[in-house]
């Protein structure tokens, strides 16, 4: 039986009459690629917000690397980074700033915040704009930033939310590489993405989340079961993914009756 | 194949543009809370249909008296009223935050000349512009009544004035929006915009000084303005009153060339915009030069003695302060402000009330006067946060930090501040008693602990984000606002009572050890409700997140 990194029972969260996340059991091991897909509205974000803190769930539970987050929310804290829908940047410091504030935040002494947010800005190709306010960075910098404050202090859980979302080719390679190598150090990362291929390259394990219910979890290879593809090919995710969420076929939009556009 | 559209007609576009202000006003008072503006609205509404229909009386009756009596001179006073009215009333009300970007419409299949029209006509929307029309009618009516004769030639010239008028308030608004387009100079105009306003307060004094050697330099300057459109407007007038038909074309033509001259620079500026103009910083960032970051911020720790998490809350609040260019300059206010008063009420020489106000009631008094303006923010201290405030939350630590990084420099700056003020009082009016200096430096401690309880309750139950330079839209929440002002008046209603009990009873000490007990008990206060803030914060970090990351 593998670490569990993530663990929920019943995890729900009601907004009013809207259940939003409803009774979902996630099985996360440690040193997991995790792609967490789901269509717009479907509780993606809102799930990664309860797992990380900003949200508390109407009822079921949760715990992460063994800890109960209700319990002790401090210490799984200490073990998670968080990339949060918006990024949650501080917008009037500069890069160097927040990672220091972030470092600080996190408990890191003074000399390795300073080292490791010299070496994150290096990497990240933000070491030339020193000066410069979060809010004159461009999208993808700041989304650039973001992930090196989610990873300023080593988490061993890594919550992304659209982590490529505006970067730029060559960065989102490096960035690639970075989290490749997290995970093989055994960092678990948990990831929302709408881009089905970045998710099918990264992720080793899959949830996919529809109408607020887990409707499929497993391996890729597992969630390949059943599913048909063109002959000689191999399913892909989008296959998988059109294939559990639009077999109520109500997501297909209705081409036909477009006619004066085509 | 997909249709291709007819081009629209320049009015159509102009009646949806209308439509969509409309609509955008609308929509914006679905919500609740925006329900209450709306009320507020209404009252401004009424208030203000009060005050451009009393001042159309007035210009009618103005304009009536001039011409009947042959003061035609005077009539280009009020062309001056309007036309400084219609040009600056929109840079007080307007010229600060976003509200509806016409140049949006620029995706649209617009012609330079539909985008200029449309731009003229957006400014007509404007109050200054509709009070100010009305005001001109009203005076052309007046004018009839006086001479019935007069009435083509004043039609004539309050047209081109009020194209005139219009061309120049969407040029100079077009120039203002280029120059605050950049953050940094929207919040120094800003800065500045307060300060200049805090500075009319000199006015009365450095006029009783220094107004009667400053008649002869206005005299001097006077007939300059002649050459300006509203006195060229009144000459005109006056030209074709004194049936001087070259007077009147000379005049009309210079005012012609006025609205030439303004067309052209606002077409320059519009077709600027056409061609995607973009000067806001966000869009190009300009690179700068590669500066190594290594070596630096390795000195001792300053603020060692703290913990990490609250040293670097304090760090983040001293960098958010100073580059707050509003919150910054506002900063200059308390010591400007002791000034003032001190030049109206205290010291040798006050301009109001002839004898001067005595040091131990001017102390107590402007120390409590600057504790409640300069604690008003801390009742909604999570205002700047923005999505930063996530972090608070996702980082491993106890709110309390938090709040207590952020109560340390606010009470940082009080204590800078008031340090200046007590400067400044010494300087201008001088100390008051021993007792009544230790009496009120411990109502200091106590009033600004007990209230920091109070607001950093408030701060977490009734958020409201604001932006930075932006003063239009930038409101606090209203309960937060009726908290701090009840919080407030408790607080200086208490110290008020106990401060007069040292006169009542003939024990003059008696105040200041009663100030030394209940600062002592705030204190311990305070500390006590971080734990239960800590708990609060973390029952309502929904609707804190929520409000500050919209």
């Amino acid at each position: 039986m593998p670490e569990m990194a993530i663990q929920t029972q019943k995890l729900t969260r009601r907004f009013g009459n809207l259940t939003a996340v409803d009774g979902i059991d996630l099985q996360v091991a440690a040193g997991q690629f995790f792609g967490f897909l789901g269509p717009n509205g479907a509780g993606k974000s809102t799930t990664i917000k309860i797992l990380t803190g900003l949200l508390a769930p109407t009822s079921g539970s949760m715990r992460l690397l063994g800890v109960d987050f209700a319990e002790n929310p401090v210490e799984v804290k200490r073990q998670i980074g968080v990339v949060p829908e918006g990024m949650g940047l501080f917008e009037r410091l500069t890069g160097p700033e927040y990672l220091k504030f972030v470092g600080r935040m996190y408990g890191l002494d003074r000399a390795t915040t300073q080292r490791r947010s010299e070496e994150l800005l290096e990497f990240m190709q933000l070491a030339d704009r020193p000066k410069s306010m979060i809010a004159d960075y461009s999208h993808g910098m700041q989304k650039k930033l973001a992930l090196a404050a989610a990873v300023i202090h080593g988490p061993r859980i890594l919550f992304l939310d659209e982590p490529f979302e505006g970067v730029d080719a060559l960065a989102a390679g490096a960035l690639k590489a970075l989290l490749a190598r997290m995970t093989e150090r055994g960092t678990t990362i948990f990831l929302t993405s709408h881009v089905l291929e970045i998710v099918e390259r990264l992720c080793s394990h899959v949830a996919i989340i529809h109408k607020g219910r887990l409707v499929a979890q497993g391996s890729l290879e597992e969630l390949r079961v059943g599913i048909s593809s063109e002959a000689g090919s191999k399913t892909t995710l989008e296959q998988i993914f059109l294939s559990i969420v639009g077999q109520d076929g109500t997501e297909r939009p209705q081409l036909e009756e477009l006619s004066w556009l085509m | 194949m997909a249709d291709v559209t007819q081009s629209v007609n320049v009015f159509e576009q102009i009646r949806l543009v209308a439509g969509l202000r409309w609509r955008i006003l609308r929509n914006s008072l679905r919500k609740k809370n925006n329900r209450l503006d709306l009320i507020g609205l209404i009252f401004t509404g009424i208030f203000s249909g009060i005050v451009v229909i009393g001042l159309c009386f007035a210009f009618y009756a103005g304009a009536y008296a001039f011409l009947s009596r042959g003061r035609l001179e005077w009539m280009a006073s009020l062309f001056w009223g309007i036309f400084l009215f219609w040009q600056l009333f929109p840079v007080f009300v307007a010229g600060f935050g976003a509200s509806f970007e016409f140049r949006t419409l620029l995706r649209f299949p617009l012609n330079l000349r539909a985008f200029y029209i449309i731009g003229l006509a957006y400014g007509f929307a404007d109050f200054s512009a509709l009070a100010s029309i009305c005001w001109l009618l009203a005076m052309t009516a007046g004018a009839a009544v006086a001479k019935p004769g007069v009435l083509p030639a004043m039609l004539v010239i309050v047209a081109a004035f009020i194209l005139l008028n219009a061309t120049l308030e969407r040029l100079i608004g077009s120039w203002l929006e280029r120059l605050l387009a950049r953050r940094r100079t929207r919040e120094l105009f800003l800065g500045l915009f307060v300060l200049s306003m805090v500075s009319l307060n000199f006015l009365s004094p450095l006029m009783q000084r220094y107004g009667a050697s400053a008649r002869p330099v206005f005299l001097r300057v006077l007939p300059y303005f002649a050459w300006f459109p509203p006195s060229l407007a009144g000459r005109a007038l006056a030209a074709i009153i004194r049936l001087q038909p070259a007077g009147f074309l000379l005049n009309s033509a210079l005012l012609l060339l006025y609205l030439v001259l303004f067309s052209a620079l606002l077409w320059c500026r519009f077709a600027a915009q056409y061609r995607g103009e973009e000067v806001s910083e966000t869009a190009a960032p300009a690179r700068t030069a590669v500066r190594p970051i290594a070596g630096k911020d390795h000195g001792p720790d300053r603020l060692s003695l703290l913990s990490p998490p609250v040293a670097a809350v304090v760090r983040k609040e001293f960098r958010y302060l100073t580059r707050n260019g509003f919150a910054y300059l506002t900063l200059l206010m308390p010591p400007l402000l002791i000034m003032i008063f001190s030049m109206n009420f205290a010291g040798r020489h006050p301009t109001v009330g002839g004898k001067g106000v005595s040091a131990d009631i001017f102390f107590p008094g402007m120390m409590a006067y600057l504790i409640l303006i300069l604690m008003a923010p801390a009742y909604n201290s999570f205002a700047y946060e923005g999505r930063g405030i996530q972090t608070y939350f996702t980082a491993p630590l106890r709110f309390r930090d938090v709040l207590l990084g952020k109560n340390l420099m606010l009470v940082s700056v009080l204590s800078v501040e008031i340090a200046l003020s007590i400067a400044m009082l010494a300087w201008r009016v001088g100390l008051p008693s021993a007792h009544m200096l230790v009496a009120t430096c411990a109502a200091i401690i106590f009033t600004i602990v007990g209230q920091l309880t109070v607001a950093n309750w408030s701060s977490i139950t009734f958020p409201r984000k604001m932006e930075f330079g932006q003063m239009r839209g930038q409101r606090q929440s209203g309960m937060a606002v009726l908290v701090a002002f009840a919080s407030q008046i408790l607080m200086g209603g208490i110290s008020a009572v106990i401060l007069f009990t040292g006169n009542w009873t003939g024990n003059p000490w008696l105040p200041a050890e009663a100030f030394v007990l209940l600062a002592a008990a705030a204190v311990g206060g305070y500390f006590a409700s971080l734990d239960a803030l800590t708990k609060l914060a973390e029952e309502k970090k929904e609707g804190l997140i929520e409000a500050l990351c919209r």
